[in-house]
Order: C-alpha cells, then structure tokens, then sequence
C-alpha cells in the first residue's frame, strides 16, 4: 500500500485525447451491442436472395431482378441503419455524460471541449463505418455468389436455345458487370458521408438540448428537411429572376447554405438501374461531406465551449 | 509558475444562476475568497445547497463565474492547462458502467497523456492503494458505493495531481468504507498532495483538516485553523488512566481552592460510535 512520489506533469496532445475518447465511445457503442442489427440486416440480405419475379422470357433477364433485389435491398438497409445508428448513438453520448456526470471527470482533467466533442463524433463514425464495411462484406459476398449462380444459368439456358459463344460471353459479362464491382463501393461511400453529416449534425443538435429523445427527434426533422433543401434553394434561384422580396430571398439562401441537401447523396436508386456514378460526383459529395461536418462541429463547439455543466 | 504560489486561490468569487426569464438570478456564491498553501488539507463545510459543490466547480472550470477568479498554482482555472495538476473526485461518481476498473484508470490516464509501461506501473500502484486489485476485470457497473468512491479517487490521482479536489467523498458509504477515505486522505497529506474536501459531515472533516471554511448561503462566513476555531480557549482538559475517586476529590479540592478557577465537569470520555462499530467488526473478522 506504497504510493510513489509524485512526478512531473505528463501532456497528452489534441490527436492522441481524440483518439482515446474515440475509442472509448466506440467500446462503449458496441457493449451497449448495437452490433445486434447486423444479425437483421443478414437476414435482409438472405431474404432478398428469394425475391426473383418470374418475368424472364430469355436467358439475359434470368436472375437479374435478383441482383438488383440484393444491390437494392442491401443498400436501402445499410442506409437506414447507418442513419439510425448514427442519430441514435450520437444523440446518446454527450447528454448521458451529463445525465451520469461523468462528463465533470473528463472535463476535469486537462481535457479541451473540442477534443471531448470531436473525440465523441469520431467514435461514432468509426461505429458507423464498421458496421457499413461489415454490411458491405456481407452485401458482397451474397451478390458474388448469386453472379456466380445466375451466370451459370444464363449460360445454360443461352446454349440449350443455341446462342453464339461471342453473344454467351458478352451476356456474362453484363450480368458480370451488374455483379460486385466498385460503383457499390461509391455507394456505401456516399451513405458514410451523408451519415457523417448527419452526427455532426445530432452533436450540435446535443449541445443545448437537454435529453436523448429531444436530440433523437430534431435530429431526424432535420434529416427529412434536408431532403427538401434543393427545393428551397431552386426558390432562392428562381426568387432572384422573378424578383421574390429580398428577405425570401436571403431565408431561402441561407436554409440551403446551412441545411445540407440529403437528396444529393441518394445515389442508390440510380446505382440499381445501373447508373454510373462518376468521380466527380464522388468528389462533389467529399466536398459537401466535409463542409458540413466542419460547419456542424464547429457550431457545436461554439455552443459547448460555454456550456455550464 | 512559482512553487510558492498558493495551490488554490479564490478570489471574491460570484456565481449566480438565471432562474425563470425575468426572475431575479439566483446567487449560489457570493464573494468568497480563499486561500489554500501547498501541502494542506483544507475543508470546506457546510449545509447541503449552500455554495460547496459551485465553488468546486467554479474552481475546475465547469462553471464560469460570475465574478471574482480563481487560480491554482497561479494559473486561471478556466485555462484546460491549469487541470493538469488537479485530480477531481465528484459526489456521487458515476463512471461509465461498461469499462472495467482496470480500463476506466487506463482511459483517464491516457487523457492526461499517460501510456506505456508508465500506465501499467501507475495503474497498478493506484489500484493496490485504493484496495481494488482483485476488482480491476470486473465492470464498474458491478461496483458498490465504497468501491466507486474509490476507483474515483485513483483515477483523479491518476496524473500525479498536487492538488486532489473532493466533493463529498465519504456520502452515502458505510462506515469502513469511509474509513478507508479518510486514511487515503492522510496518505495524499503525508505525500504533500494538497487536498480541497468539501463535506457535511463535520467530524469526518475535523478528522482529515488543518484549515476549515464554513459556508453558508453562499457566503463563506467563517475560516482558520481547525485547532483554533474548535478550541475553547479559557478551558484546559486532563485526561487520567485509572484515577480512583480519592484522587479525583483531591484533584476537585485543589481547583476549588484556586482562585478563578471552575471545575466545569468530570466524568467517563466517550469513545464514538463509529470507532466502537469500527472495533466490534474488526474484533469479529480476526476471530
């Protein structure tokens, strides 16, 4: 029952405290099991493998609403998940700290807010991206087994109406191509972007709000108004033209500005009708994600830099 | 910074709170000074709602102040750096459930700047202080009042503070269990760690104290040297082993012959409960 002498101070630096409380919100995350929706999301996965209408007339339609059920099914649920998770756990974190209070042992130590806030966001993304690579596994596995599957079809079906090699290999290599290839990955991306948008917006959301459920709540408001934002910047475009009144115009201006446009970053309904999506939109939404990110934390930090707690 | 700069230093301190939108705000501190010198062991008495726990507060940073500053080791305490050398235990400390002993000490150490082999002998040095080695793999949800209190005290000595600021550390634990806090007190004293308690429990404070402030509605309305504000000062106390009563007449006939001098009272001192509960239980676990 020794205690040593003390010793000179140590000092942590900015990166290394955001990644220690990164981390922690990460454990804390997943022993909350969270992980359990994976086990739903698996069995969506299966369950879209079933779901093949019977309208094929020749060996090129055969099995290909399958592998649009599973490109669809799976990224509609990781987007959803991904979004629910994200408002859910960040809503959850900074307003438990102060409910438990043991935001005051953190903050009692030499602790800056901006690294308890960005070490706190960062959890949740890394939260979001695990669970978006393991879904993206588990989505790529099940599309690369069913390709497999219904090229072999398609190939027997091609040869017993006595199709040409050349018109065999060049079906194999449509429905090749409508198979696992990287514009999945773009997609997944845009889901982890548009859902980092939305944390950042939930922990600004949980600067001033006082509990969970009101954090849970505006957070998903903003997240359905976000998919009207385009709307209200056509208004501010089109108001200048038509010579709406200023302050419309400026109102209109500054909703866009301020309230990300979600609708930009569904790309999965053109990616299931086999629109490409291009580096440059890939680019543009990399643009957006971080603005928005920057804009969300730093007014979260605004906030809390005075916060009382 | 100076060595010699006091470890805390309250200057004329404000705090009020907004109440309802036109209400008058109310005033939870008002202008309270104090000093606290390296190495002390300074209490901070007083009622519950009575300024203790916005004045700890205040002094950490986790609230601003209206008015007045505050200063440890003359640095202002809003600054993040100022925190380095304060280890602060809250009342009733709830840490996060889901982390083990081990990991909660690992987690506050590594937000000091910990890491390595230091984390480890330190954690472990913490862990044999508090007596909570053979509880370190469990999770801190499982853990009972005592033993939170406890944690809660390694994780805020956990960066070598020179101050230790306690909010209440012995509410709501049994009696060997504040023991136990007590004696971890006087081991951070004996080290030369300052310690700024606050507490309604006064003669656990008179127990661990060399200086004590006393505050009431927000004001601090008396300060000084335990021995000095408890002392009664025109009476002196004998206290006699195996003094038969013909030893006590002669000893009551010499006072009555004095001149001014008074017997006030004799009789049997008391010893307290805690100390006899405290007896009884260590007498029925030896046997």
């Amino acid at each position: 029952m020794s205690e040593s002498t003390p010793t000179p101070a140590f000092k942590a630096s900015h990166a290394s405290r955001m990644v220690t409380l990164s981390l922690h919100a990460f454990t804390q995350l997943v022993r909350m099991k969270v992980f359990y929706f994976l086990a739903v999301f698996a069995v969506i996965v299966i369950g879209s493998n079933f779901f093949d209408m019977a309208q094929h007339q020749g060996p090129e339609s055969v099995g290909a609403n399958v592998l649009r059920n599973i490109k669809s099914w799976s990224l509609g649920a990781m987007a959803l998940f991904a979004v629910v998770i994200s408002i859910v756990a960040t809503a959850l974190l900074l307003p438990r700290d102060i409910e438990d209070r043991t935001l005051y042992t953190v903050l009692a130590k030499p602790v800056p807010r901006i690294d308890y806030l960005v070490g706190r966001l960062m959890g949740v993304l890394l939260l979001v991206f695990v669970s978006l690579a393991v879904m993206d596994l588990l989505m790529v596995a099940a599309l690369h087994l069913r390709t497999g599957m219904v090229m072999e079809m398609q190939e027997k079906m091609a040869v017993g109406r006595g199709w040409p090699e050349e018109a065999i290999q060049s079906l194999k290599q449509e429905t090749l191509a409508s198979g696992v290839n990287w514009q999945l990955q773009a997609a997944v991306l845009a889901i982890f972007l548009k859902v980092a948008v939305m944390a950042a917006i939930c922990l600004s959301v949980s600067t001033f709000s006082t509990s969970t459920l009101f954090t849970t709540v505006v957070s998903f408001l903003i997240f359905f108004i976000g998919h009207f934002q385009a709307d209200a910047l056509d208004f501010y475009l089109k108001g200048v033209e038509a010579g709406t009144s200023t302050f419309s115009q400026y109102l209109a201006l500054g909703f866009s500005l301020f309230i990300p446009n979600f609708q930009l970053f569904n790309v999965v309904d053109g990616l299931v009708q086999n629109q490409p999506i291009t580096l440059l939109m890939v680019g543009k939404l990399v643009m957006m994600a971080c603005y928005y990110v920057l804009l969300y934390t730093l007014l979260a930090w605004w906030i809390f830099s005075d916060k009382e707690v | 910074m100076a060595n010699d700069a006091p470890a805390v230093e309250i200057t004329d301190l404000v705090k009020e709170f907004k109440t309802t939108m036109r209400g008058r705000p109310l005033r939870a501190v008002d202008q309270v000074s104090l000093r606290i010198m390296p190495g002390e062991v300074y209490g901070l008495i007083g009622p519950n709602g009575s300024g203790k726990s916005t004045t700890m507060k205040a002094l950490l940073g986790l609230l601003a102040p209206t008015a007045g500053s505050c200063k440890i080791f003359g640095r202002d305490s809003i600054k993040v750096d100022s925190r380095q050398d304060v280890g602060f235990l809250p009342e009733n400390p709830y840490f996060y459930k889901h982390l083990t002993g081990g990991e909660t000490l690992r987690f506050y150490g590594r937000l000091c700047g910990l890491g390595g082999s230091v984390l480890r002998e330190r954690i472990e040095v913490l862990l044999e202080l508090v007596d909570l080695k053979d509880a370190r793999d469990r999770r801190v949800g499982g853990y009972s009042k005592g033993m939170l209190q406890r944690i809660g005290l390694a994780q805020a000595m956990i960066q070598h503070p020179r101050l230790v600021i306690l909010d209440e550390p012995t509410a709501g634990v049994d009696p060997v269990g504040s023991r136990e806090i007590r004696d971890l007190v006087l081991k951070l004293r004996d080290q030369g760690i300052t310690v700024f308690l606050c507490s309604h429990l006064l003669e656990q404070v008179q127990e661990v104290c060399d200086r004590v402030g006393i505050i009431f509605a927000g004001k601090l309305i008396r300060e000084g040297k335990l021995e000095e504000l408890i002392a009664i000062e025109d009476q002196t106390e004998v206290v006699i082993r195996h003094a038969d009563s013909a030893l006590v007449s002669r000893i009551e006939e010499i006072i009555q012959s004095s001149d001014g001098a008074e017997l006030v009272q004799t009789g049997k001192p008391r010893t307290t409960l805690e100390r006899l509960f405290l007896k009884e239980i260590k007498r029925d676990h030896q046997s």
